[in-house]
Protein backbone atom coordinates (compact mmCIF):
# COMPACT_ATOMS: atom_id res chain seq x y z
CA UNK A 1 0.00 0.00 0.00
CA UNK A 2 2.80 2.37 1.09
CA UNK A 3 4.54 1.56 -2.25
CA UNK A 4 2.07 2.56 -3.90
CA UNK A 5 1.01 5.38 -2.39
CA UNK A 6 5.36 6.69 -2.72
CA UNK A 7 4.90 5.19 -6.54
CA UNK A 8 1.80 7.89 -6.85
CA UNK A 9 3.58 10.99 -5.63
CA UNK A 10 6.74 10.38 -7.39
CA UNK A 11 5.02 10.14 -11.05
CA UNK A 12 2.97 13.20 -10.18
CA UNK A 13 6.22 14.92 -9.40
CA UNK A 14 7.70 13.81 -12.55
CA UNK A 15 4.25 15.05 -14.36
CA UNK A 16 3.95 18.55 -13.44
CA UNK A 17 0.69 18.99 -15.50
CA UNK A 18 -2.03 16.98 -15.18
CA UNK A 19 -2.75 14.52 -18.47
CA UNK A 20 -5.20 15.78 -20.61
CA UNK A 21 -8.19 14.69 -21.17
CA UNK A 22 -8.67 15.94 -24.89
CA UNK A 23 -7.22 14.25 -27.44
CA UNK A 24 -6.70 17.37 -30.37
CA UNK A 25 -3.36 18.29 -30.95
CA UNK A 26 -2.03 21.25 -29.27
CA UNK A 27 -1.72 23.51 -32.65
CA UNK A 28 -5.41 23.22 -33.09
CA UNK A 29 -6.44 24.54 -29.83
CA UNK A 30 -4.29 27.17 -30.04
CA UNK A 31 -5.72 28.17 -32.98
CA UNK A 32 -9.53 27.56 -32.19
CA UNK A 33 -8.67 29.44 -28.72
CA UNK A 34 -7.03 32.57 -31.16
CA UNK A 35 -10.08 32.56 -32.95
CA UNK A 36 -12.46 32.84 -30.56
CA UNK A 37 -10.16 35.44 -28.97
CA UNK A 38 -9.69 37.53 -31.52
CA UNK A 39 -14.13 37.08 -32.71
CA UNK A 40 -14.84 38.46 -29.08
CA UNK A 41 -12.09 41.37 -28.81
CA UNK A 42 -13.28 42.64 -32.89
CA UNK A 43 -17.23 42.04 -32.24
CA UNK A 44 -17.72 42.49 -28.58
CA UNK A 45 -15.19 44.22 -27.09
CA UNK A 46 -13.59 46.53 -29.10
CA UNK A 47 -17.64 48.09 -30.16
CA UNK A 48 -18.21 48.25 -26.59
CA UNK A 49 -15.05 50.46 -25.77
CA UNK A 50 -15.91 52.62 -28.76
CA UNK A 51 -19.27 53.35 -27.17
CA UNK A 52 -17.64 54.90 -24.13
CA UNK A 53 -14.69 56.76 -26.63
CA UNK A 54 -17.68 58.54 -28.33
CA UNK A 55 -19.63 59.51 -25.83
CA UNK A 56 -16.78 60.86 -24.07
CA UNK A 57 -16.04 62.44 -27.36
CA UNK A 58 -16.71 66.06 -26.32
CA UNK A 59 -15.35 66.05 -22.64
CA UNK A 60 -17.26 64.85 -19.78
CA UNK A 61 -19.01 67.88 -19.51
CA UNK A 62 -21.07 67.29 -22.57
CA UNK A 63 -21.15 63.75 -21.13
CA UNK A 64 -23.46 64.83 -17.98
CA UNK A 65 -25.41 67.30 -19.93
CA UNK A 66 -26.46 64.99 -21.76
CA UNK A 67 -28.17 63.71 -18.87
CA UNK A 68 -29.57 67.05 -18.10
CA UNK A 69 -31.60 67.21 -20.88
CA UNK A 70 -35.39 66.48 -20.23
CA UNK A 71 -36.06 64.35 -23.06
CA UNK A 72 -32.84 61.61 -22.07
CA UNK A 73 -34.06 61.88 -18.25
CA UNK A 74 -37.90 61.10 -19.44
CA UNK A 75 -36.24 57.99 -21.34
CA UNK A 76 -34.64 56.87 -18.54
CA UNK A 77 -37.73 57.07 -16.04
CA UNK A 78 -39.70 55.43 -18.95
CA UNK A 79 -37.02 52.92 -19.12
CA UNK A 80 -37.06 52.47 -15.46
CA UNK A 81 -40.79 52.64 -15.12
CA UNK A 82 -41.26 49.50 -17.62
CA UNK A 83 -38.75 47.35 -15.78
CA UNK A 84 -40.30 48.26 -12.58
CA UNK A 85 -43.40 46.65 -14.06
CA UNK A 86 -42.55 44.03 -16.36
CA UNK A 87 -40.07 42.34 -14.05
CA UNK A 88 -42.48 41.36 -11.21
CA UNK A 89 -44.98 40.38 -13.42
CA UNK A 90 -43.01 38.22 -15.42
CA UNK A 91 -41.53 37.05 -12.00
CA UNK A 92 -45.23 35.97 -11.12
CA UNK A 93 -45.80 34.74 -14.42
CA UNK A 94 -42.50 32.65 -15.04
CA UNK A 95 -42.74 31.12 -11.78
CA UNK A 96 -46.35 30.00 -12.65
CA UNK A 97 -45.63 28.44 -15.62
CA UNK A 98 -42.60 26.60 -14.47
CA UNK A 99 -44.86 25.30 -11.81
CA UNK A 100 -47.52 23.89 -13.79
CA UNK A 101 -45.01 22.65 -16.22
CA UNK A 102 -42.73 20.40 -13.91
CA UNK A 103 -45.34 19.61 -11.46
CA UNK A 104 -48.18 18.56 -13.26
CA UNK A 105 -49.05 16.14 -16.07
CA UNK A 106 -51.90 17.38 -18.37
CA UNK A 107 -52.53 17.36 -22.16
CA UNK A 108 -50.72 19.85 -24.14
CA UNK A 109 -48.31 20.31 -21.84
CA UNK A 110 -45.32 20.36 -24.54
CA UNK A 111 -47.39 22.73 -26.60
CA UNK A 112 -47.76 24.85 -23.79
CA UNK A 113 -44.13 24.67 -22.79
CA UNK A 114 -43.07 25.37 -26.20
CA UNK A 115 -45.42 28.42 -26.13
CA UNK A 116 -43.85 30.12 -23.64
CA UNK A 117 -40.97 30.31 -26.04
CA UNK A 118 -42.64 31.83 -28.73
CA UNK A 119 -40.81 35.45 -28.53
CA UNK A 120 -37.71 34.26 -28.70
CA UNK A 121 -38.77 32.79 -31.93
CA UNK A 122 -40.64 35.69 -33.47
CA UNK A 123 -38.97 38.96 -34.70
CA UNK A 124 -39.82 41.78 -31.93
CA UNK A 125 -41.49 44.17 -34.95
CA UNK A 126 -44.03 41.23 -35.17
CA UNK A 127 -44.48 41.07 -31.03
CA UNK A 128 -45.64 44.86 -31.47
CA UNK A 129 -47.30 44.64 -34.47
CA UNK A 130 -49.52 42.21 -32.98
CA UNK A 131 -50.83 44.79 -30.50
CA UNK A 132 -50.67 47.65 -32.14
CA UNK A 133 -53.21 45.70 -34.37
CA UNK A 134 -54.65 44.45 -31.33
CA UNK A 135 -55.47 47.81 -29.57
CA UNK A 136 -54.94 50.14 -32.78
CA UNK A 137 -58.15 51.81 -34.60
CA UNK A 138 -58.29 49.51 -36.64
CA UNK A 139 -60.37 46.79 -34.32
CA UNK A 140 -63.20 47.01 -32.08
CA UNK A 141 -61.50 47.12 -29.37
CA UNK A 142 -59.08 49.91 -30.67
CA UNK A 143 -62.41 51.48 -31.46
CA UNK A 144 -64.33 50.92 -28.54
CA UNK A 145 -61.21 52.10 -26.20
CA UNK A 146 -60.97 54.69 -28.47
CA UNK A 147 -64.44 55.85 -27.55
CA UNK A 148 -63.75 55.41 -23.66
CA UNK A 149 -60.86 57.72 -24.22
CA UNK A 150 -58.39 54.53 -22.96
CA UNK A 151 -54.98 55.04 -24.38
CA UNK A 152 -52.77 51.82 -24.81
CA UNK A 153 -50.77 52.36 -28.31
CA UNK A 154 -48.57 55.42 -28.52
CA UNK A 155 -48.74 55.47 -24.31
CA UNK A 156 -47.29 53.84 -21.81
CA UNK A 157 -49.45 50.64 -21.54
CA UNK A 158 -48.65 49.66 -24.97
CA UNK A 159 -44.86 50.04 -24.15
CA UNK A 160 -45.41 47.94 -20.83
CA UNK A 161 -47.39 45.12 -23.03
CA UNK A 162 -44.95 45.17 -25.87
CA UNK A 163 -41.77 44.23 -23.16
CA UNK A 164 -44.30 42.04 -21.49
CA UNK A 165 -44.41 40.43 -24.52
CA UNK A 166 -40.54 40.34 -25.56
CA UNK A 167 -39.18 39.66 -22.06
CA UNK A 168 -41.87 36.22 -21.09
CA UNK A 169 -39.39 33.54 -21.73
CA UNK A 170 -36.66 34.00 -19.45
CA UNK A 171 -37.93 33.71 -16.22
CA UNK A 172 -39.80 30.77 -17.16
CA UNK A 173 -36.54 29.24 -19.34
CA UNK A 174 -34.20 29.40 -16.59
CA UNK A 175 -36.59 27.67 -13.61
CA UNK A 176 -38.25 24.73 -15.20
CA UNK A 177 -34.83 22.81 -15.95
CA UNK A 178 -33.33 23.80 -12.48
CA UNK A 179 -36.64 22.38 -10.97
CA UNK A 180 -37.05 19.38 -13.07
CA UNK A 181 -33.08 19.02 -12.03
CA UNK A 182 -33.85 19.22 -7.88
CA UNK A 183 -37.03 17.03 -8.07
CA UNK A 184 -40.16 17.43 -5.81
CA UNK A 185 -39.02 14.99 -2.97
CA UNK A 186 -38.68 17.68 -0.43
CA UNK A 187 -41.77 19.31 -1.27
CA UNK A 188 -43.59 16.29 -0.48
CA UNK A 189 -41.63 16.07 2.72
CA UNK A 190 -42.99 19.30 3.47
CA UNK A 191 -46.65 17.72 2.44
CA UNK A 192 -46.60 14.98 5.07
CA UNK A 193 -45.93 17.35 7.68
CA UNK A 194 -48.91 19.26 7.66
CA UNK A 195 -47.50 22.81 4.85
CA UNK A 196 -49.81 23.76 3.12
CA UNK A 197 -49.46 25.71 -0.13
CA UNK A 198 -48.27 28.82 0.63
CA UNK A 199 -45.64 27.49 3.29
CA UNK A 200 -44.55 24.90 0.95
CA UNK A 201 -44.05 27.39 -1.63
CA UNK A 202 -42.29 30.32 0.64
CA UNK A 203 -39.96 27.97 3.12
CA UNK A 204 -39.23 25.31 0.51
CA UNK A 205 -39.62 25.80 -2.72
CA UNK A 206 -38.69 29.57 -3.04
CA UNK A 207 -34.95 29.20 -1.07
CA UNK A 208 -34.23 26.44 -3.57
CA UNK A 209 -35.49 28.11 -6.80
CA UNK A 210 -33.95 31.73 -5.77
CA UNK A 211 -30.61 32.14 -7.32
CA UNK A 212 -32.21 30.52 -10.51
CA UNK A 213 -35.30 32.67 -10.00
CA UNK A 214 -32.84 35.64 -9.95
CA UNK A 215 -30.64 34.64 -12.57
CA UNK A 216 -34.03 34.89 -14.90
CA UNK A 217 -35.03 38.11 -13.06
CA UNK A 218 -31.71 39.95 -13.93
CA UNK A 219 -32.13 38.53 -17.67
CA UNK A 220 -35.62 39.97 -18.06
CA UNK A 221 -34.40 43.48 -16.83
CA UNK A 222 -31.78 43.44 -18.88
CA UNK A 223 -33.99 42.74 -22.55
CA UNK A 224 -36.92 44.74 -20.62
CA UNK A 225 -34.81 47.99 -20.54
CA UNK A 226 -32.96 47.38 -23.66
CA UNK A 227 -36.24 46.28 -25.91
CA UNK A 228 -36.12 48.18 -29.19
CA UNK A 229 -38.41 46.48 -32.20
CA UNK A 230 -42.18 45.64 -30.37
CA UNK A 231 -41.88 49.00 -28.45
CA UNK A 232 -40.66 50.82 -31.58
CA UNK A 233 -44.15 49.85 -33.36
CA UNK A 234 -45.90 50.36 -30.20
CA UNK A 235 -44.95 53.33 -29.12
CA UNK A 236 -45.29 56.41 -31.66
CA UNK A 237 -41.89 58.10 -30.73
CA UNK A 238 -43.14 61.17 -28.65
CA UNK A 239 -40.40 62.53 -27.36
CA UNK A 240 -40.57 63.34 -23.92
CA UNK A 241 -43.65 61.06 -23.53
CA UNK A 242 -43.11 58.03 -25.00
CA UNK A 243 -39.28 57.66 -25.64
CA UNK A 244 -37.48 54.36 -24.19
CA UNK A 245 -33.67 54.46 -23.85
CA UNK A 246 -33.29 52.75 -26.98
CA UNK A 247 -35.42 54.83 -28.83
CA UNK A 248 -34.25 57.81 -27.22
CA UNK A 249 -30.80 57.17 -28.59
CA UNK A 250 -31.94 55.98 -32.06
CA UNK A 251 -33.59 59.87 -32.45
CA UNK A 252 -30.14 61.48 -31.12
CA UNK A 253 -28.69 58.96 -33.07
CA UNK A 254 -30.79 60.48 -36.60
CA UNK A 255 -30.24 63.97 -35.63
CA UNK A 256 -26.74 64.02 -35.52
CA UNK A 257 -25.80 64.11 -32.16
CA UNK A 258 -23.32 61.37 -31.87
CA UNK A 259 -22.14 62.52 -28.39
CA UNK A 260 -24.95 62.69 -26.98
CA UNK A 261 -26.64 59.29 -28.42
CA UNK A 262 -23.14 57.25 -27.30
CA UNK A 263 -24.19 59.53 -24.25
CA UNK A 264 -26.75 57.29 -23.59
CA UNK A 265 -25.89 54.84 -24.98
CA UNK A 266 -22.87 53.76 -22.64
CA UNK A 267 -25.80 53.95 -19.70
CA UNK A 268 -27.42 51.20 -21.47
CA UNK A 269 -23.80 49.46 -21.81
CA UNK A 270 -23.45 49.92 -18.15
CA UNK A 271 -26.48 48.17 -17.52
CA UNK A 272 -25.31 45.17 -19.95
CA UNK A 273 -21.81 45.28 -17.99
CA UNK A 274 -23.51 45.19 -14.89
CA UNK A 275 -25.81 42.49 -15.80
CA UNK A 276 -22.81 40.37 -17.53
CA UNK A 277 -21.25 40.43 -13.85
CA UNK A 278 -24.58 39.51 -11.51
CA UNK A 279 -25.72 36.89 -14.45
CA UNK A 280 -22.11 35.29 -13.43
CA UNK A 281 -22.29 35.69 -9.69
CA UNK A 282 -26.45 34.00 -9.76
CA UNK A 283 -24.65 31.25 -12.19
CA UNK A 284 -21.95 30.52 -9.56
CA UNK A 285 -24.25 30.70 -6.82
CA UNK A 286 -26.98 28.72 -8.25
CA UNK A 287 -23.99 26.04 -9.41
CA UNK A 288 -23.21 25.60 -5.67
CA UNK A 289 -26.62 25.96 -4.52
CA UNK A 290 -27.41 22.51 -6.73
CA UNK A 291 -24.21 21.17 -6.04
CA UNK A 292 -25.00 21.25 -2.16
CA UNK A 293 -28.95 19.81 -2.19
CA UNK A 294 -27.70 17.06 -4.29
CA UNK A 295 -24.56 15.57 -2.45
CA UNK B 1 -54.05 4.00 14.81
CA UNK B 2 -55.33 0.38 12.69
CA UNK B 3 -54.69 1.56 8.59
CA UNK B 4 -56.99 -0.11 6.85
CA UNK B 5 -56.80 -0.30 2.78
CA UNK B 6 -59.88 -1.51 0.73
CA UNK B 7 -60.24 -2.72 -3.07
CA UNK B 8 -57.14 0.08 -3.90
CA UNK B 9 -56.55 -0.01 -7.91
CA UNK B 10 -54.00 2.43 -9.22
CA UNK B 11 -52.96 2.36 -12.90
CA UNK B 12 -49.74 4.73 -14.46
CA UNK B 13 -51.33 5.58 -17.70
CA UNK B 14 -52.16 2.13 -18.96
CA UNK B 15 -49.92 0.44 -16.72
CA UNK B 16 -52.06 -1.33 -13.74
CA UNK B 17 -49.60 -0.77 -10.84
CA UNK B 18 -51.93 -2.10 -8.21
CA UNK B 19 -54.62 -4.40 -8.51
CA UNK B 20 -57.80 -4.42 -5.73
CA UNK B 21 -55.54 -4.42 -2.80
CA UNK B 22 -56.83 -5.19 0.78
CA UNK B 23 -54.88 -5.28 3.67
CA UNK B 24 -55.38 -4.05 7.27
CA UNK B 25 -52.65 -2.91 9.63
CA UNK B 26 -54.07 -3.30 13.18
CA UNK B 27 -52.71 -0.53 15.90
CA UNK B 28 -49.46 -0.95 17.06
CA UNK B 29 -48.37 -3.26 14.82
CA UNK B 30 -44.88 -2.99 12.59
CA UNK B 31 -45.16 -4.30 9.15
CA UNK B 32 -43.65 -4.66 5.77
CA UNK B 33 -43.91 -4.78 2.66
CA UNK B 34 -41.78 -6.80 0.41
CA UNK B 35 -41.69 -7.39 -3.13
CA UNK B 36 -38.90 -7.24 -5.82
CA UNK B 37 -38.69 -3.33 -7.88
CA UNK B 38 -41.93 -2.69 -9.89
CA UNK B 39 -44.26 -5.02 -7.35
CA UNK B 40 -46.52 -1.92 -6.69
CA UNK B 41 -45.27 -1.28 -2.80
CA UNK B 42 -43.95 1.83 -2.58
CA UNK B 43 -46.90 3.19 -4.61
CA UNK B 44 -49.05 1.61 -2.33
CA UNK B 45 -46.86 3.52 1.06
CA UNK B 46 -47.53 6.42 -1.32
CA UNK B 47 -51.24 6.17 -1.69
CA UNK B 48 -51.93 5.53 2.36
CA UNK B 49 -49.40 8.51 2.83
CA UNK B 50 -51.65 11.19 0.12
CA UNK B 51 -49.21 11.40 -2.04
CA UNK B 52 -50.14 9.48 -5.01
CA UNK B 53 -54.40 9.21 -5.07
CA UNK B 54 -55.63 5.56 -5.94
CA UNK B 55 -58.07 5.40 -8.96
CA UNK B 56 -60.32 2.85 -6.81
CA UNK B 57 -60.76 2.19 -3.40
CA UNK B 58 -60.76 3.83 0.14
CA UNK B 59 -58.07 4.29 2.67
CA UNK B 60 -59.01 4.59 6.30
CA UNK B 61 -57.45 5.77 9.51
CA UNK B 62 -59.00 4.15 12.50
CA UNK B 63 -62.09 3.44 10.51
CA UNK B 64 -62.18 6.98 9.29
CA UNK B 65 -62.04 7.46 5.84
CA UNK B 66 -59.33 9.61 4.54
CA UNK B 67 -59.17 8.74 0.77
CA UNK B 68 -60.11 12.33 -0.30
CA UNK B 69 -57.88 14.16 2.06
CA UNK B 70 -54.35 15.58 1.18
CA UNK B 71 -51.25 14.74 2.51
CA UNK B 72 -50.74 17.55 4.69
CA UNK B 73 -54.26 16.78 6.42
CA UNK B 74 -53.46 13.05 6.98
CA UNK B 75 -50.13 13.65 8.54
CA UNK B 76 -49.02 10.51 8.66
CA UNK B 77 -45.01 10.52 9.17
CA UNK B 78 -43.48 9.41 6.26
CA UNK B 79 -39.69 8.82 5.53
CA UNK B 80 -37.93 8.83 2.28
CA UNK B 81 -35.63 6.40 1.07
CA UNK B 82 -33.39 9.47 -0.35
CA UNK B 83 -34.14 11.26 2.96
CA UNK B 84 -35.60 14.74 1.91
CA UNK B 85 -34.15 16.85 4.09
CA UNK B 86 -34.80 20.34 3.66
CA UNK B 87 -30.63 21.47 2.46
CA UNK B 88 -31.24 24.75 3.21
CA UNK B 89 -32.27 24.68 7.20
CA UNK B 90 -30.17 23.28 9.83
CA UNK B 91 -31.19 19.66 11.32
CA UNK B 92 -32.97 21.95 13.94
CA UNK B 93 -34.87 23.45 11.81
CA UNK B 94 -35.88 20.62 9.63
CA UNK B 95 -37.35 18.42 12.94
CA UNK B 96 -38.70 21.77 14.14
CA UNK B 97 -40.55 22.41 10.55
CA UNK B 98 -43.81 20.26 11.49
CA UNK B 99 -44.23 21.82 14.30
CA UNK B 100 -43.73 25.21 12.81
CA UNK B 101 -46.15 24.74 10.25
CA UNK B 102 -49.04 24.38 12.51
CA UNK B 103 -51.48 27.19 13.13
CA UNK B 104 -51.14 29.55 15.47
CA UNK B 105 -53.73 28.12 17.93
CA UNK B 106 -52.14 24.40 17.51
CA UNK B 107 -48.58 25.50 17.60
CA UNK B 108 -46.50 24.75 20.67
CA UNK B 109 -44.65 28.04 22.13
CA UNK B 110 -40.56 28.56 21.12
CA UNK B 111 -39.52 26.92 24.47
CA UNK B 112 -41.79 23.41 24.05
CA UNK B 113 -40.50 23.27 20.37
CA UNK B 114 -36.94 23.64 22.05
CA UNK B 115 -37.75 21.11 23.82
CA UNK B 116 -39.05 18.72 22.13
CA UNK B 117 -36.44 19.04 19.06
CA UNK B 118 -34.06 18.44 21.77
CA UNK B 119 -35.57 15.14 22.84
CA UNK B 120 -35.52 13.63 19.54
CA UNK B 121 -32.36 14.08 18.83
CA UNK B 122 -31.04 12.34 21.67
CA UNK B 123 -33.82 10.14 20.88
CA UNK B 124 -32.23 9.09 17.37
CA UNK B 125 -28.83 9.84 18.72
CA UNK B 126 -27.77 13.23 17.25
CA UNK B 127 -27.13 15.08 20.18
CA UNK B 128 -25.52 18.33 19.31
CA UNK B 129 -25.92 18.03 15.66
CA UNK B 130 -28.84 20.90 15.57
CA UNK B 131 -26.77 23.96 13.96
CA UNK B 132 -25.15 21.49 11.25
CA UNK B 133 -26.41 21.05 7.94
CA UNK B 134 -28.13 18.00 5.84
CA UNK B 135 -24.51 18.39 3.56
CA UNK B 136 -22.86 18.00 6.71
CA UNK B 137 -24.01 14.64 7.66
CA UNK B 138 -23.47 11.22 6.57
CA UNK B 139 -26.31 9.36 5.21
CA UNK B 140 -27.21 7.18 8.29
CA UNK B 141 -27.02 10.43 10.26
CA UNK B 142 -29.19 12.54 7.47
CA UNK B 143 -31.75 9.34 7.86
CA UNK B 144 -31.82 9.46 11.12
CA UNK B 145 -32.72 13.48 11.41
CA UNK B 146 -35.42 12.56 8.67
CA UNK B 147 -37.14 9.90 11.05
CA UNK B 148 -36.91 12.36 13.97
CA UNK B 149 -38.44 15.10 11.66
CA UNK B 150 -41.54 12.56 11.26
CA UNK B 151 -41.73 12.00 14.64
CA UNK B 152 -41.84 15.62 15.76
CA UNK B 153 -45.64 16.10 14.86
CA UNK B 154 -46.45 13.17 16.42
CA UNK B 155 -47.59 11.32 13.80
CA UNK B 156 -50.45 7.75 14.59
CA UNK B 157 -48.79 5.67 11.81
CA UNK B 158 -44.99 5.53 10.21
CA UNK B 159 -44.88 5.08 6.79
CA UNK B 160 -41.12 3.87 6.11
CA UNK B 161 -40.17 3.71 2.48
CA UNK B 162 -37.15 1.81 1.38
CA UNK B 163 -35.33 3.85 4.66
CA UNK B 164 -32.59 2.19 5.01
CA UNK B 165 -31.79 1.18 1.06
CA UNK B 166 -29.09 4.28 0.25
CA UNK B 167 -27.05 3.25 3.30
CA UNK B 168 -24.18 1.24 3.52
CA UNK B 169 -24.53 -2.78 5.17
CA UNK B 170 -22.76 -1.84 8.82
CA UNK B 171 -25.12 1.55 9.35
CA UNK B 172 -28.37 -0.32 7.59
CA UNK B 173 -28.17 -2.99 10.66
CA UNK B 174 -27.39 -0.70 13.50
CA UNK B 175 -30.54 1.64 12.01
CA UNK B 176 -32.58 -1.46 11.60
CA UNK B 177 -32.28 -2.73 15.26
CA UNK B 178 -33.08 1.26 16.10
CA UNK B 179 -36.27 0.94 14.59
CA UNK B 180 -37.05 -2.43 15.89
CA UNK B 181 -36.23 -1.28 19.56
CA UNK B 182 -37.76 1.87 18.89
CA UNK B 183 -41.00 0.05 18.07
CA UNK B 184 -40.65 -2.33 21.33
CA UNK B 185 -40.73 1.24 23.38
CA UNK B 186 -43.81 3.18 21.51
CA UNK B 187 -45.80 0.44 19.88
CA UNK B 188 -46.37 3.16 17.09
CA UNK B 189 -48.34 1.51 14.14
CA UNK B 190 -45.45 1.10 11.39
CA UNK B 191 -44.89 0.24 7.97
CA UNK B 192 -42.12 -0.31 6.08
CA UNK B 193 -41.58 -1.02 2.45
CA UNK B 194 -38.16 -2.85 1.35
CA UNK B 195 -37.01 -5.15 -1.14
CA UNK B 196 -34.45 -7.28 1.13
CA UNK B 197 -36.49 -9.78 2.92
CA UNK B 198 -33.60 -10.67 5.22
CA UNK B 199 -34.60 -6.77 6.57
CA UNK B 200 -38.13 -7.84 6.34
CA UNK B 201 -38.14 -11.04 8.10
CA UNK B 202 -35.37 -9.68 11.21
CA UNK B 203 -37.74 -5.99 12.02
CA UNK B 204 -41.00 -7.08 11.10
CA UNK B 205 -44.37 -8.52 13.01
CA UNK B 206 -45.88 -9.16 9.55
CA UNK B 207 -44.58 -9.53 6.07
CA UNK B 208 -46.66 -8.60 2.78
CA UNK B 209 -45.34 -9.77 -0.11
CA UNK B 210 -45.93 -8.17 -3.36
CA UNK B 211 -45.35 -8.96 -6.56
CA UNK B 212 -46.93 -7.21 -10.21
CA UNK B 213 -49.87 -5.16 -7.87
CA UNK B 214 -50.96 -8.19 -5.75
CA UNK B 215 -50.30 -9.35 -2.55
CA UNK B 216 -49.10 -12.51 -2.74
CA UNK B 217 -49.04 -14.09 0.76
CA UNK B 218 -49.01 -11.98 4.09
CA UNK B 219 -48.56 -13.49 7.49
CA UNK B 220 -45.14 -13.52 10.29
CA UNK B 221 -42.12 -13.77 8.85
CA UNK B 222 -42.07 -17.63 10.04
CA UNK B 223 -45.30 -18.78 8.52
CA UNK B 224 -44.23 -17.45 5.29
CA UNK B 225 -40.53 -18.87 5.41
CA UNK B 226 -41.63 -22.27 6.38
CA UNK B 227 -44.86 -22.35 4.08
CA UNK B 228 -44.69 -20.16 0.89
CA UNK B 229 -47.75 -19.59 -0.94
CA UNK B 230 -46.88 -19.89 -4.54
CA UNK B 231 -44.14 -20.46 -7.05
CA UNK B 232 -43.47 -16.75 -6.93
CA UNK B 233 -42.81 -16.38 -2.62
CA UNK B 234 -40.93 -20.01 -3.14
CA UNK B 235 -38.61 -18.41 -5.44
CA UNK B 236 -38.29 -14.94 -4.63
CA UNK B 237 -37.43 -16.15 -0.80
CA UNK B 238 -34.92 -18.61 -2.75
CA UNK B 239 -32.73 -15.67 -4.44
CA UNK B 240 -30.38 -14.67 -1.62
Amino acid sequence: MAGIVNNITTKAKEQVRPPRVTTEAPWLRATLIGVVTVFVIIFLLLPLLLVFKEAFSKGIMTYFSVFQDSASRHAILLTLLTAVIVVPLNTIFGIAAAWAIVRFEFKGKRLLASLIDLPLWVSPVIGGLIYALMFGAHSHLGLWLQEHDIHIIFAVPGIVIATTFVTFPFVARGLIPLMQAQGKAEEEAALTLGANGWQLFFRITLPKIKWGLLYGMILCNARAMGEFGAVSVVSGHIRGKTNTIPLHIEILYNEYQFAAAFAVASLLSLLALLTLILKSYTEWRAAQHLKVSTT
Amino acid sequence: MSVEINHISKKFGKNPVLRDISLKIETGELVALLGPSGSGKTTLLRIIAGLEFADEGQVSFRDQDVSSQSAYQRKAGFVFQHYALFNHMTVFQNIAFGLKVRKRSERPSRPEIQKRVEALLKRVQLEGYGNRYPAQLSGGQCQRVALARALAIEPQVLLLDEPFGALDAKVRKELRRWLRQFHEETHLTTLFVTHDQEEAFEVSDRVVILNDGVIQQQGSPDEVIQNPANQFVNEFLDTK
